[in-house]
Parts: C-alpha cells; sequence; structure tokens
C-alpha cells in the first residue's frame, strides 16, 4: 500500500488562493487560482514527494476560479476583470468546464450564467439571467448546480444547455430544478457526486448538506445534513462553540467520498453513503480555502490561506498562503459503503 | 477473586494471581524461567543451574519457605487463609465505622433519631394548614396579578416563589418535598436535580415534551417547535413574562404567537427538523462521531460565535470591495 504522504508545493501564491484544480485525468498537474493576480501551474512529481512550479499566469484582476478544459493544456479562468470567454459585468466568481458536453459555464456577480460552446469559438454565448448572486458553481455529468443568496439553488440539465446553445434562436433554458438550500445559511460551496446521483453543499455555519437529484420522495427523504468545522471555545471566553465556514468540498473521482475544508485549518473525509467520517487531518496552519482531488484519485491539493472574518477592516494571505498536496493511501479515501 | 499468599494482596482473578506469582516469586533469578510452583523452581534451579533454592522470592519475610507448595490458590494453608479473611472482615467493619463517622449516618438496620443522625421534619397538622392557606393566598393573589388570561390550572411553580419574583425564565429547582404540593394534585413530578442550560436552542436531554407538558406550570424553556404542529407547543406562564433569551419578543401569550415566533426562529429548528426528519426515515442521526457533534452542539449554542456570520454577503465580495483587490476596468484598459 502507497503509503499516506504530505508535502507542500514550492512557491506557494503570495496572495489568498481562490481555487484550486487538478488536471483530468491522470495528469499531474495542478492548477492554483489566487488573489494576487496569478495563476499559478504546479507539476507533482511522482514519487518524490514535491510538486515544482511550472508557470505563473499573470492577470489583471485577482483570479477567482480556475478550470481545466478539454485537455491538460487548456484552462480557463475567472476573476475580478469581469472576463472569462464573454464579458460580464461584475466580478466572475465561478468557471466550470464540461467535458461531456464541451461546455464552458460561468457565473458571475451580475447575476448571471455565460454558457459558451468551446468546441465554436465564434458561437455567441447564452446568458442566463439568474434569480440572485451566484457564489458556487459545480458540474456532474449530466446536471449543473448553482447555488446563491438567499439560499437559492438552481439545478440545469447540460444536455437541455447544450442544445439551447445550439438551437439557432437560443432562449435561456429554465432550470431542471430550483431548490431552496437545505443549509438555514448562506452557500460556501457545491460539489457534484462523480457517480451523477447527488451534490454536497456547505455553508459559512460550519454544516454540510448532500443532497440527491432524483426528484422521488425516497431521494428526497435520503437527503441529510450535519455539522462539522467546529471547535468548542475555551471556557474562559464564555465556552460554547466556534464556528467555521466550510470552504470547499470536492468529491473523490473514484470512491465517490469527499473531502471538507473548513476556516478552522482542518480537512475531514466524509462517506456520504455510510454518513460517516473516515478521517480528519491534522490542523493546517491557515484557513482551508480550496480542496481538490486530482483525476485518479491519488492526491488531494488543499490551499490554506488566512480565513476571512467578521469584522475583518483589511485582509493580506501574503506570507500564509500555502499549497498541500497529499499522496493518499490506496484504501484512505475508499468508503466502507451503507451498513 | 484470587489472593496471594506468599505476600498479602489481593488479585481480581485467579489469571493475575498466577502471572503475578510465576513473575515475582517463582521465576528463576538465572534465566528468567517462570515456573509455577515453588517447588517447580527448586527443581529448575537444582537441575539446570546446579543451584539450591533457599527462599522464595519477594515473598513476605514469614511466607519465604520452601516446605508449601502454593500454586494460584491452591496449597495456601488454612491458618494463612483464616488470618487473612479475618483480617478483611475487620478492615471492612473499621472502614464501616469511619464512614458513619464521617458522615453521620446511623449504623445500617437502625432507625434515625440516634446522635448526629439525619432528622426527618415532622410538621403538626396546624403547621400544615398554614402552609396550606398561605399558599392558597399567593395563588389568589397570582391570578389577580396574571392579566394575561392564563387559565387557574397554570397554578405557579411549587414553593410558592412566583415566577415574577424569579427574574430567570427557568423554573426554579424543585426540592422533593415529601408531601404532595396542596393545590395541583396532578403536577408533574421533577426531578430535583434537573437544569436547563441558559439557552433558547437547547432543550433536556430526550428531547420529548415531559408528561402533561401542555398543562405544565413551569416556565419551561421550550425548543422551538420545528415551525409547524409536530410538537405541542409549550405554554409559558404568563405572569413569568420571561422569555427564554434568543426570542425576539416577550412571552408569547397565545398559541399562534408562539407558534409564529417558532417560525420567525430559523435556525435553532432546523437541527431538530433534521433530526426528526432522520429519526422518521429510520435513520440514525450520522454516525457516532456525527451524532456525537451535533449533540455536543446542541447542548452548548449559548456561546456559539460564527466566524462569518453575512448570510448575504459572500466573503469573496467582501474581500473584493477591499482597495487591495479592487479592480477597476478603466485603469487596465
Amino acid at each position: 500500500m502507497a503509503p499516506a504522504t504530505q508535502f507542500e508545493a514550492a512557491q506557494p501564491p503570495t496572495d489568498a488562493v481562490s481555487a484550486l484544480v487538478f488536471a483530468p485525468g491522470a495528469s499531474k498537474r495542478l492548477l492554483v487560482s489566487s488573489w494576487d493576480k496569478n495563476v499559478y501551474l504546479y507539476e507533482v512529481v511522482d514519487g518524490a514527494e514535491e510538486a515544482n512550479l511550472v508557470g505563473t499566469f499573470e492577470h489583471r484582476a485577482p483570479v477567482l476560479d480556475v478550470c481545466f478544459g478539454a485537455s491538460p493544456d487548456e484552462a480557463y479562468t475567472a476573476g475580478m476583470d469581469h472576463q472569462v470567454k464573454s464579458k460580464h459585468a461584475e466580478p466572475v466568481r465561478c468557471v466550470v468546464y464540461s467535458a461531456e458536453h464541451s461546455l464552458l459555464v460561468s457565473a458571475s456577480w451580475d447575476s448571471t450564467l455565460h454558457v459558451h460552446n468551446t468546441t465554436d469559438p465564434s458561437q455567441p454565448p447564452l446568458a442566463i439571467p439568474l434569480p440572485g448572486k451566484p457564489h458556487a458553481l459545480a458540474a456532474s455529468p449530466t446536471k449543473l448546480v448553482v447555488a446563491m443568496t438567499a439560499r437559492l439553488v438552481h439545478i440545469y440539465d447540460l444536455p437541455t444547455l447544450a442544445s439551447a446553445l445550439s438551437s439557432p434562436n437560443p432562449q435561456p433554458p429554465q432550470p431542471w430544478q430550483q431548490r431552496e438550500s437545505s443549509l438555514k445559511f448562506l452557500t460556501r460551496a457545491v460539489a457534484c457526486m462523480p457517480n451523477d446521483a447527488g451534490y454536497a453543499t456547505s455553508s459559512i455555519e460550519g454544516r454540510v448538506a448532500v443532497e440527491w437529484f432524483e426528484d422521488s420522495a425516497e431521494s428526497q427523504a435520503r437527503k441529510y445534513a450535519f455539522k462539522c468545522h467546529r471547535q468548542a471555545a475555551p471556557e474562559e471566553e464564555g465556552g460554547g462553540d466556534v464556528v467555521y465556514p466550510v470552504n470547499a468540498l470536492a468529491f473523490h473521482p473514484v470512491y465517490g467520498t469527499f473531502a471538507s475544508g473548513g476556516g478552522d485549518g482542518t480537512v475531514a473525509l466524509w462517506d456520504a453513503e455510510a454518513k460517516r467520517r473516515m478521517r480528519q487531518y491534522q490542523k493546517f496552519p491557515e484557513a482551508v480555502a480550496a480542496l481538490g482531488f486530482s483525476g485518479d484519485g491519488r492526491y488531494l491539493a488543499i490551499g490554506v490561506c488566512p480565513g476571512f472574518e467578521t469584522g475583518m477592516e483589511d485582509y493580506s494571505g501574503e506570507g500564509r498562503t500555502k499549497i498541500f498536496i497529499r499522496e493518499l493511501g490506496e484504501t484512505e479515501a475508499k468508503g466502507k459503503g451503507a451498513k | 477473586m484470587g489472593k496471594k499468599k506468599r505476600g498479602e494482596r489481593d488479585f481480581e482473578d485467579l489469571k493475575l494471581l498466577i502471572s503475578h506469582q510465576k513473575a515475582k516469586h517463582f521465576k528463576c533469578d538465572r534465566c528468567g524461567k517462570r515456573l509455577n510452583t515453588a517447588g517447580g523452581l527448586s527443581v529448575h534451579m537444582n537441575q539446570v543451574h546446579k543451584e539450591n533454592l533457599t527462599s522464595v522470592e519477594n515473598a513476605l519475610p514469614n511466607r519465604q519457605g520452601l516446605d508449601i507448595e502454593i500454586f494460584g490458590m491452591e496449597g495456601v494453608p488454612d491458618d494463612i487463609v483464616q488470618q487473612h479473611n479475618q483480617r478483611i472482615i475487620q478492615n471492612f467493619y473499621t472502614a464501616q465505622a469511619e464512614r458513619q463517622a464521617a458522615t453521620g449516618n446511623p449504623p445500617r438496620g437502625q432507625s434515625g433519631g440516634q446522635g448526629p443522625a439525619k432528622k426527618i421534619k415532622y410538621e403538626t397538622p396546624e403547621e400544615i394548614k398554614k402552609r396550606l392557606a398561605e399558599h392558597r393566598a399567593k395563588v389568589a393573589a397570582q391570578k389577580a396579578a396574571g392579566a394575561n388570561g392564563i387559565p387557574p390550572a397554570a397554578a405557579p411553580p411549587a414553593e410558592g416563589q412566583s415566577p415574577a419574583q424569579n427574574a430567570s425564565p427557568f423554573p426554579p429547582p424543585q426540592p422533593g418535598y415529601p408531601y404532595a404540593t396542596p393545590g395541583v394534585p396532578g403536577a408533574p413530578p421533577y426531578p430535583a436535580t434537573q437544569t436547563y442550560p441558559p439557552t433558547a436552542g437547547a432543550f433536556p436531554p430526550g428531547a420529548s415534551p415531559p408528561p402533561g407538558a401542555t398543562t405544565a406550570p413551569f416556565p419551561l424553556p421550550a425548543r422551538p417547535p420545528s415551525g409547524s404542529a409536530a410538537a405541542p407547543p409549550y405554554f409559558y406562564n404568563g405572569a413569568g413574562g420571561a422569555a427564554p433569551p434568543g426570542y425576539p419578543v416577550a412571552a408569547p401569550s397565545t398559541v399562534d404567537e408562539l407558534v409564529a415566533n417558532a417560525a420567525r426562529q430559523g435556525a435553532g429548528g432546523d437541527d431538530i427538523d433534521q433530526l426528526i426528519r432522520m429519526a422518521e426515515a429510520g435513520i440514525k442521526p450520522g454516525g457516532a462521531a456525527k451524532a456525537g457533534e451535533e449533540g455536543a452542539g446542541e447542548k452548548k449554542k449559548k456561546g456559539t460565535r460564527m466566524v462569518y456570520s453575512d448570510t448575504e454577503v459572500s466573503p469573496e465580495e467582501r474581500m473584493a470591495m477591499l482597495p487591495r483587490y479592487r479592480w477597476v476596468e478603466q485603469a487596465a484598459a
């Protein structure tokens, strides 16, 4: 069994991490977008326990999200400069690429989604108005989940989006499902199950919910939520709990288990089926901002930087931002399955 | 139970005793071999090391002899067993006497009333009548004071400490009176030691309303009902006028108001909803770890502090507003 090791990437970003993503497939490429206006490309060296900086791509403004395109040589970024492949009116929060449908979807604080067909760059993007500001976006093989303010969650059907985009007179399609988040607080992250069955959301109030796409009573009865990423406050501060936001969620591409990363600087592995926590890793020096499994599930990248907290007047992740890469043991992320 | 006769120690079980014997007394100090008995060790010493064993190691001075063969509890001379038992019995009585002296409890089987023993309070019929009269007067006064139309069934909490005087929204401790409180024949039996954490979200362990909760005369800090009629709402004692902290308004006087309040109260009901839903679906609330977390969180919600609490604006938006990260299109163009 491969040993579980953890190492730190050389030359981390100079400011907070906004997103982090491994290239699809067995590629060892890791892209990290940062508030320091750069996107960093790292390559994990097999067996050497190191990740080297291959290149940086400077942007005009802080970069808020990054995703790979059709190949490990292609990537899309979204950021404060309103620009993806098309122009949004406000900073672009998230960008997601669906390899199955060759669609690039971006979500902006101007409360729209832009859907691009990457195979035909000349085609104008399809803009879909949203009822609220989007905060998180995730795609499964056939679904797209958008989490917005006011606890709104819209689920779009990707094939529908693709056909709407290619029709001669594109009309913004209606969401496949409209839901209210099962969490009472602002949604922080969304991740879809690789088996296309459901998704997980997390909120600023130390909680994660797992839901299923299927709109049947049985499937909906299966959904659940649980608390996590909390710490007991010391008695002298009045006791109680300190509740951290759950900043990042990522599903393991092979086992379907998922990792959550919180403002408390911990990463936990959960078995969504058995509803169990499998592991909780040692605390990181700062809050966990982003998580990503590699395409083959062998590595888990963890972006760590100070968390933005209520009442902060200024913020800088300078010098405190780090990228950790954990090489997982063979069964480390494997769930035991439902009881 | 086992005892050891080379020394004076008691062992919980025979296995332990034997391994003690083998390690302490019957171990060959030349090669470390552990024998079962003194005789066995003697023979081993003779044959292997060509030495004569003269005494048993680590034994009490008068028990070092090789003449008695002890294995476990077998072979222990009668007189020693008797001595030992006697010693234990004596120790027990000494300890009991000491304890009685320390606590002032009467010896077992004897009634109280002797020496410093506990006194049971007896009340004469006159005293009881006087107390009853006092109590009735208080009830009447309260009825007059409670303008919120509280049904008379809602008698004040026992002991006559009126909720109005009682600033705390929690029931006063209920000392176990040896008699039923007059005037409240059906008062639900409350455990004397039950305390409620001062939080709106908390509820007594078990989460099920106590028997007769709907007519309970105590201002219970009700957990927020789950936004529906799923749980019978608690009545507040209107005279108490104290809402648990967390409720934005004063004590609601009607059920409707209460339900409305509960509906406004989002977060607290959420967990419970979740728990109830899961319970209905026959799902145990998460794994052991998760259940633990849920439980712990419920109980001490008092100091819960969210590191980031803005439910409308995300941390990223806040960061984007900082001059450090702001991006102006003209500047870049």
